[in-house]
């Protein structure tokens, strides 16, 4: 059980970590408040139910693909929906909820309500001081932790994440540094979104894919965002194996706990909302002028 | 000429900021562009420097409500009045901005490469860090410190280093003496003119009206939006008028 525990909560954690990273980035950098951001995980699980099931490609090629062509969305819909209207940002929150609606409706619309599933890249189970784990488990949660390794290094070491630092810090000066602020804003939009389609990727074999599932990934994400500390990548970091373990808890401990873990996140939320709405990490925001 | 504005008009919505305004700066001048609070001096470098432009572009609509940027300002006989901020960085006008506003989160080694963000050339950029490290020691002490936590006057070198990462012509340093101790102040100062001696020209904005004077070749006394008096130090200091009126000494 404690096992189980554990590393259902790494893989949680690990997914969330991706999601809400990406999340916080484009809300630092743009001031976006991307709703629609699970919508896209979704999209790249859906892309690979199509690619596998439907047209026969092998799992990896349909994974790129998927990823690549969800990253494409994106960015149009970044250009033609947001950046309009991106220095107000109501109608951006607006703007981004109903492209989630969109994307949803889409998908109910072409596949219908159906539970699809893709299967897994690698069968079999390892057997872990007396519990049964697949491999496919072990997989998706050293796929993500490469990725955030990779995430961190892409932030320090890079010269696109230098600019979105800079940035997500005083939009301002980064711009009297030569950093042209919309295209780091687009910039940071790709890889965003490029992180949702890769955690949507890394987990599709082992969720259901069906019309509403961006819905739970989203309020763990607010959650974590909330809890972490707004725009913060650390604080999302942490806040996501939190939440990533309570979750695993809740599910395994209680009685009927799945039908309660999103009440458990939306009641974190509320709690560090009380007391301590600055989040873990949290900065307060100040006045660009 | 390095830089020349003329009829400069800056509107922020209703509110007129800078009125009809003229000025340049010569290769190789320490300009001081003194006056009230309120008196539009922040806003003349916002305008030179782009960042009015790129708000016009980028904030249509919101809060600031319409803004109006009308005139000419020329950069080495570039005509830049409509160029973003970022693009006028390129041409060697560098802006430090007022506050300082280092990036907290980062260490003094990144904020010094943010400001070199546009010259990739590694070797020439060691080159420079080693400029900026001669100028400010501190800096050097102290690079793998998080800026946040630096003292306010390390905090002002570090915006100066960074502003001059960027490879300035013309330095444009805002209010760089404002909530700093006086031997701090001096400190700064004494900086601002060895950067001159660099050969890089200057346009400082400074509410320390008495050691400015001593520093600048020019300076230009700005009311309400316009150039009301402008000169050498001493000839403005014997004007009863203008020393009683706006420059309160």
């Amino acid at each position: 059980m404690l096992l189980d525990i554990i590393i259902d909560g790494l893989i949680k954690g690990s997914v969330y970590a991706l999601l809400a990273i990406g999340f916080s980035l484009v809300l630092g950098v743009a001031r976006i408040i991307n709703i629609a951001h699970t919508a896209l995980y979704m999209t790249a699980a859906y892309l690979i139910y199509m690619g596998t099931k439907l047209m026969g490609l092998p799992a990896p090629v349909a994974m790129l693909a998927s990823i690549v062509l969800t990253v494409i969305l994106g960015l149009l819909i970044y250009n033609f929906f947001i950046r309009p209207i991106q220095e107000h940002e109501a109608a951006v929150l607006i703007a981004t909820i109903a492209v989630a609606m969109m994307i949803q409706e889409v998908f109910l619309m072409t596949f219908g309500g159906h539970y699809l599933g893709v299967s897994p890249l690698v069968e079999g189970y390892a057997t872990i001081m007396g519990v049964k784990v697949t491999y496919q488990h072990l997989l998706a949660l050293g796929l993500a932790l490469v990725i955030l390794v990779g995430v961190r290094l892409f932030l320090l070491k890079t010269r696109l994440g230098l600019a979105i630092r800079s940035t997500a810090q005083d939009r301002e000066v980064a711009n009297l540094m030569g950093m042209n602020v919309t295209r780091v804003a687009m910039g940071t939009m790709g890889v965003s979104v490029g992180l949702a389609a890769i955690t949507g990727a890394i987990v599709v074999p082992l969720v259901t894919v069906e019309p509403t599932m961006w819905m739970h990934p989203l309020i763990m994400m607010l959650a974590i965002v909330v809890l972490g500390g707004l725009g913060s990548i650390e604080g999302s970091f942490v806040g996501a194996y939190i939440l990533g373990f309570a979750e695993s808890l809740v599910v395994f401990l209680l009685p009927m706990g799945a039908f309660l873990k999103d009440s458990v996140a939306l009641s974190i939320m509320i709690l560090v909302l009380l007391i301590r709405p600055d989040g873990l990490f949290g900065v307060s925001f100040e006045e660009e002028r | 000429m390095l830089l020349e504005v003329s009829n400069l008009k800056v509107c922020y919505d209703k509110a007129v900021l800078i009125n009809d305004l003229s000025m340049h700066v010569e290769a190789g001048e320490l300009v001081s562009l003194v006056g009230p609070n309120g008196a539009g001096k922040t806003t003349l470098l916002r305008a030179i420097t782009g960042l009015v432009a790129w708000e016009k572009m980028t904030q249509r609509g919101t809060a600031l409500g319409d803004i109006t940027l009308k005139g000419s300002i020329n950069f080495e006989g570039k005509s830049i009045v409509k160029a973003p901020a970022h693009e006028i960085v390129k041409m060697g006008l560098v802006h430090c901005p007022e506050r300082r506003r280092p990036f907290r989160e980062m260490s003094v080694l990144e904020n010094l490469h943010a400001g070199a963000y546009l010259h990739g050339d590694k070797q020439q950029m060691e080159q420079d860090l080693d400029t900026v490290y001669q100028l400010f020691p501190v800096l050097g002490k102290r690079s793998k410190q998080v800026s946040g936590t630096l003292s306010g006057g390390e905090q002002q070198m570090l915006a100066v280093g960074r502003a001059l990462m960027s490879r300035p012509k013309l330095l444009c340093i805002d209010e760089p003496s404002t909530g700093l101790a006086p031997l701090m102040r001096t400190e700064v100062f004494k900086r601002i003119e060895a950067i001159r001696e660099l050969g890089i020209t200057i346009l400082l904005v400074e509410q320390e009206v008495a050691t400015v004077f001593k520093m600048a070749s020019r300076n230009y006394v700005l009311s309400s939006g316009k150039i009301i008096a402008q000169g050498k130090g001493q000839e403005l200091l014997e004007d009863e008028v203008i020393r009683k009126t706006y420059l309160g000494l």
